[in-house]
């Protein structure tokens, strides 16, 4: 039991209702959050960028760098846990960019239409987001009920 | 609250004699391995560090170095310098020291991607690397390290002008009368520096306001790295990503939004192999 940190570009799914599951400060990155309560699984994945295409190798060695190749593999490893899709909550958090950006830093930008994208196209609804604005997020998911917690660089924590 | 601030700085140990003792010898092309050796074993904190740093995965010897002179003859005279550099400035950002309601060592890990990515991104753009803007980059936030001693009570007011769209700097200077980025100017000049890193780390978050001539390639690459890791979220829990964008960085370096998402993977590939060097404060 405790805290299970998930890294940049590194994903981690439980069914361990003492684990805690947190990622530390998201910066344009995002993280995606999944819980199914009756089967007390879930998971979280800490991508990078929006796109493999754009070093297919590398995506093969750290499939959780990228929103494409990550959600795939973050929805499967909680399948083999014992989740199903019709019953997991998806949380979308993160996505930061840097102030009157001009459109040339849009990394946080571009990841957050990926995820909106991805998820469309499979029919999955996000049940809460807390994306863009200028500030980094931790993110806790609390494997015994599920709930969400984020903590802002300013220092405060809300619950999604 | 200014002079008290920049009082401080006088207060600072200085910059250890011993790195530039070594960067005057490491100048001239054949210098004597010996030499260097010497003058390194007289400061035997730098000394320990040097050795620790070596040692990490980032320089990568394929068998662990014991000694000193080994280490000198292994790097060679940049990574020497550069190994130095990172040796020298580990002493001020100790554990335990709170920074903005972070802790120092959070910020020593944020300069060290910064001063990797600075790499990167030289190699990039210029085919080379640079110990000068390696050095910048690595101390550009030295200045959020004195001023986060001042700020205890004034950083909620900090924060909440942030959140009403202030940028982070800006707040500073509304807060506290200066910004950290001028305050580390101040630093690297009381440490007698050369002005072009002065400049590079006091416009670190606004080259776009230095003179033309002023306005080398130094400042808007400390600017750019210290952005990229910013977006990765390596902030040493502080300033997220509150600073304005300056949109012509972009065209000057004639870099693409894909050249930088493919900087960001080759810093999360760096980034794990300096893992010791940013965690030898912890």
């Amino acid at each position: 039991m405790g805290d299970i940190v998930v890294g940049i570009s590194d994903y981690k799914c439980s069914k361990n209702r003492d684990d805690v599951l947190v990622t530390y400060a998201l910066g344009s990155c995002i993280a995606v959050v999944v819980y199914d309560p009756v089967a007390v699984v879930g998971g979280m994945l800490h991508f990078m960028l929006p796109d493999s295409s754009l070093d297919k190798k590398k995506a093969e060695e750290v499939p959780a760098m990228f929103a494409d190749t990550g959600i795939p593999l973050l929805f499967k490893t909680c399948y083999s846990l014992g989740a199903e899709k019709r019953r997991m909550k998806v949380k979308v958090i993160g996505g930061a960019s840097i102030l009157n950006d001009d459109n040339y830093f849009r990394i946080g930008q571009k990841n957050i239409t990926a995820v909106r994208r991805i998820f469309w196209k499979n029919n999955v609804l996000i049940e809460g987001e807390d994306t863009g604005e200028n500030y980094n997020r931790t993110v806790r998911l609390r494997m015994m009920d599920g709930k969400c917690f984020i903590r802002s660089s300013g220092g405060m924590t809300k619950e999604l | 609250m200014i002079k008290k601030i920049l009082d401080r700085i006088n207060t600072l140990p200085p910059f250890p004699v011993t790195v530039n003792k070594v960067m005057q010898i490491l100048q001239s092309d054949d210098y004597a391995v010996r030499d260097v050796v010497e003058v390194i074993k007289r400061d035997p904190a730098v000394a320990t560090n040097i050795l620790k740093i070596c040692n990490s995965a980032y320089f990568g010897p394929h068998k662990p170095i014991k000694s000193i002179s080994d280490a000198v003859v292994f790097l060679g005279q940049k990574q020497l310098s550069k190994a130095m550099q990172t040796a020298s400035a580990a002493r001020y950002y100790k554990k335990g020291k709170r920074v903005y309601g972070a802790d120092a060592v959070d910020l020593w890990e944020h300069s060290v991607a910064v001063a990797i990515m600075s790499q990167i991104l030289m190699r990039q753009i210029h085919d080379r690397e640079d110990e000068n803007l390696y050095t910048a980059a690595l101390v550009h936030d030295i200045g959020k390290l004195v001023m986060g001693e001042f700020v205890e009570e004034e950083t909620d007011q900090i924060f909440r002008l942030v959140s009403q769209g202030y940028s982070f700097l800006e707040a500073e200077e509304k807060v506290l009368g200066i910004n950290h980025a001028d305050l580390g100017g101040k630093i690297a000049e009381y440490w007698h520096f050369p002005r072009e890193l002065c400049q590079a780390i006091a416009f670190h978050h606004r080259p776009d306001l230095l003179s033309e001539e002023e306005a080398t390639d130094l400042p808007y690459l400390v600017y750019l790295s210290d952005q990229y890791t910013l977006m990765m979220g390596i902030d040493g829990g502080m300033d997220g990503l509150a600073h304005r964008g300056i949109g012509s960085v972009l065209e000057r370096f004639h870099l693409k939004e894909v050249n930088l998402e493919r900087s960001l993977v080759q810093l999360y590939d760096e980034l794990n192999r300096a893992r010791e060097l940013m965690e030898m404060q912890r």
